[in-house]
């Protein structure tokens, strides 16, 4: 009698729980030829997002590092995004840092042996023998201490993959003070772009301060393939050299003889060591005289004191380096602290041949946060050099929206004239550059006329956050009649608020949301449903019970 | 002393999201006194200016610590060190700190946690360019207390440059310093074979059972 109650219950909640739009259509026509259709019921309400308060788009700049200035008889150029170069910084690369004062040396946060400068070698008025020195650092990476990365850098609201970088010499602490973990402002990606003069006498000492070993390699720049001493000078631990292991250093020469625009990197194991971000432009400027450089261009964008082939030819001069990130590789810098257990997952686990790219960046940003400081801003008619570098694993389809460029040069080297053509897409390979010639002339060609105009990689997924749109390496022309006081673009259309949080790049915020709250908002849960589909379950499996113990019966088991 | 390690990585923690929340490009410039030369930096030096709860000088210490990776090349996983990563003082003691870089990279020999009212920040920092040394002094609070010392490097720290500075009796053990206390996160050191070993740890355990009970049964 119990058994047959429960088969009676089982069934009903079978019956009953089962949702009618998952009959068969032909039973649910004659099912409505005989009851109607059924009763009007609402879809679920739309649920509220998540309430997070946005950041500041475009923080403040109280000392004026943005203001055109002269120090150490450097003329430091004005920047107009909201956050630039420490000038400081800047002059002290001019000049050398074993060249400023005490004063100048402090402000710019760098050693005294950061970038010496010595000797005018030719007698045109300035210094030809350059030693550099760069270190290596790790950012958001792991610790046996904090679970949150350390020496935090984030390359978008809320994102901070793990990363390696080739760095200047600074002094003191990694990070901003002893309660944050947040990287200094100068300790970031990418490695700075380094700029010398062709027939410099060029050393650059690689002092290795991380703990996995590495090398320099100077991708294109020419250099002997071994110094005076016959040691290797190319970089490549399998056929020159061996790798500067942690806490040591070595120092590469060069005095090259063909200007351009070329490329440095680590080249150990370099499939995962160049995407990790141990990679930078590397600037070969033409002999000129009196032409002091700015040796390096920390987090590339705007070159504030340019050479004199520079300034005889252009307005400004913008460093452009793409590169992309495969979370699947930088994460695994903060899953552990052993260093063996890190080597063997990025180096034996992790398999290139599989990755997929998540993160797009532009001068070590990405979307919002490279409108902060990799805007190009202009005038009408004035002319740009921009030099880009693409240091993805993928190719990427630069395009410029309302302006036509001129490639002027190709992997360093001269474009013909007759060859040169305009163009609004430029395809950069892997490890590529070129030298982009921007004219703000509103002729229908040139340039469309004053405004805001995008420019980024057209490959769809280089314009996301690991697929979260608007994000990656979209960066703008700005007209300076578009630019507020601050240094933010006057933009026209939606509010970025949303951008400007970690919940919108976490997939929590509807893309709409800000402009259309509601309409598209997250749909809400259909409990009825959910509470039929429940009965369905338990039904079910009251049958599979009751079935179960008619059979041991059956077979005699009690 | 675990419960009181647990509360200072709960204070560190809190105070670090309380900072983390939104970068000031311009605050890593503060004002320290500071020794610059091309060897390297002494940072808040201080030879005679006494703690507010001490009156005198209790007594002067010297110590010679080195760095590099000699230093750690006996420690498993680890890749910089000291030669030696705690330093017990009385309170109110002066010490002059010779340190040596036997490394061609920066390393760093940093106290946190000093009266800021005398050390700018709460410091007293010595840093060296590689295969350089130098020298500074500092006094002491009179206070019972744990200070961290470290390399701020990046990872440095991280890879065993983590040491601790005891006054007096100090306020317990901080975590992760060489020798002394564990890392609060320990990575996975199990074998890769792991689930397939607990896999037949489980089995057998089925199969000891159901012996058992067979056994019983035909009893």
């Amino acid at each position: 009698m119990k058994i047959k109650v429960l088969w009676a219950l089982a069934l009903c909640l079978v019956l009953v729980g089962f949702p009618t739009h998952w009959y068969p259509q032909a039973v649910r026509v004659q099912l409505t030829s005989w009851f109607g259709a059924a009763d009007y019921r609402p879809l679920p309400m739309s649920m509220d997002p998540p309430s997070e308060p946005p950041e500041i788009f475009c923080p403040p700049d109280p000392e004026g590092w943005r203001d055109a200035q002269v120090i150490e008889g450097v003329d430091i150029e004005a920047s107009a995004p909201c956050v630039a170069d420490n000038p400081w910084a800047v002059a002290a690369f001019v000049r050398g840092t074993n060249n400023v004062t005490a004063d100048t040396l402090m402000r710019s946060g760098l050693t005294t042996d950061a970038v010496e400068k010595g000797r005018d070698l030719d007698g045109d008025g300035d210094p030809d023998e350059i030693h550099i020195r760069l270190e290596v650092a790790e950012l958001n990476g792991g610790s046996a201490i904090v679970q949150a990365p350390v020496t935090r850098y984030e390359i978008a609201p809320g994102i901070r993959p793990g990363l390696w970088v080739f760095t200047p010499k600074f002094v003191g602490m990694a990070v901003e003070n002893f309660e944050s973990q947040q990287a200094r402002p100068d300790l970031r990606l990418p490695s700075p772009a380094i700029r010398v003069e062709q027939g410099d006498r060029v050393r650059i000492t690689l002092e290795n301060s991380h703990y996995m070993p590495h090398t320099l390699h100077l991708h294109g720049a020419d250099h002997p393939f071994v110094d005076v001493t016959g040691e290797g000078n190319d970089g490549v631990p399998t056929t020159s050299e061996m790798p500067v292991m942690p806490g040591m250093a070595r120092t590469y020469e060069l005095e090259p003889r063909q200007d351009g625009t070329m490329y440095y990197h680590c080249h150990v194991q370099p499939h995962v060591h160049v995407m990790m971000g141990l990679q930078g432009l590397f600037v070969i400027e033409e002999n000129r005289p009196d032409n002091w450089l700015q040796t390096m261009n920390i987090g590339s964008g705007q070159v504030r004191a340019r050479s004199q082939a520079s300034r005889q030819q252009y307005d400004r001069e913008y460093d452009l380096h793409y590169a992309d990130l495969d979370q699947q590789l930088s994460e695994r810098i903060q899953q552990d602290n052993d260093p063996r257990l890190i080597a063997r997952s990025m180096h034996r686990e992790y398999d290139i041949t599989d990755a997929t790219q998540d993160y797009f960046t532009l001068n070590g940003k990405s979307f919002p946060y490279t409108f902060r400081e990799s805007l190009v801003v202009g005038r009408d008619n004035e002319r740009f050099k921009l030099r880009v570098v693409n240091g993805g694993a993928k190719g990427i389809a630069l395009h410029t929206h309302g302006h036509k460029f001129t490639i002027t040069h190709r992997d360093g080297m001269a474009v013909p004239e007759a060859a040169r053509s305009m163009q609004d897409v430029a395809w950069l390979a892997t490890a590529q550059r070129l030298d982009l010639e921007l004219l703000l002339q509103n002729d229908g060609v040139h340039a469309y006329g004053p405004g805001i105009w995008p420019f980024h990689d057209h490959q769809n997924q280089g314009v996301t956050n690991d697929g979260i749109g608007p994000g990656g390496n979209i960066s703008a022309i700005v007209y300076a009649e578009y630019m507020d006081t601050a240094g933010w673009p006057r933009t026209q259309g939606v509010s970025w608020d949303n951008y400007f949080t970690a919940a919108y790049y976490r997939k929590e915020v509807p893309v709409w949301r800000s402009y259309a709250p509601g309409l598209f908002d997250d749909a809400g849960v259909d409990w009825l449903l959910l509470v039929r589909l429940l009965m369905l379950a338990l039904g079910a499996g009251m049958i599979l019970a009751l079935t179960w113990r008619g059979l041991r019966r059956h077979r005699g088991r009690p | 002393m675990k419960l009181q390690r647990f509360f200072q990585l709960g204070l560190l923690l809190a105070v670090s999201s309380l900072f983390a929340a939104e970068p000031d490009p311009h605050a890593a410039h503060q004002h320290h006194q500071m020794e610059v030369d091309n060897v390297g930096v002494v940072m808040n030096e201080n030879r005679d200016r006494l703690p507010r709860d001490c009156t005198s000088v209790s007594r002067d210490y010297d110590f010679t610590i080195h760095a590099g990776r000699e230093y750690a090349a006996d420690e498993p996983g680890m890749i910089f060190g000291l030669s030696q990563h705690e330093v017990r003082v009385q309170p109110c003691s002066r010490l002059t700190v010779r340190f040596i870089n036997d490394d061609a990279v920066r390393h760093q020999w940093m106290v946190h946690g000093l009266p800021k009212y005398l050390y700018p920040a709460g410091m007293f920092h010595i840093e060296v360019a590689g295969g350089y040394e130098k020298t500074g002094t500092f006094i002491v609070p009179g206070e019972d207390r744990t200070y961290l010392l470290h390399c701020d490097l990046a990872q440095h720290m991280e890879k065993g440059m983590r040491g601790q500075l005891v006054v007096g009796t100090g306020s317990g053990d901080l975590w992760g310093v060489r020798e002394i206390s564990d890392g609060f996160f320990r990575s996975s050191y199990l074998p890769g074979q792991m689930y397939a070993w607990l896999a037949l740890a489980l089995a057998s355990g089925v199969f000891l059972v159901t012996i058992a009970l067979w056994e019983s049964k035909k009893q």
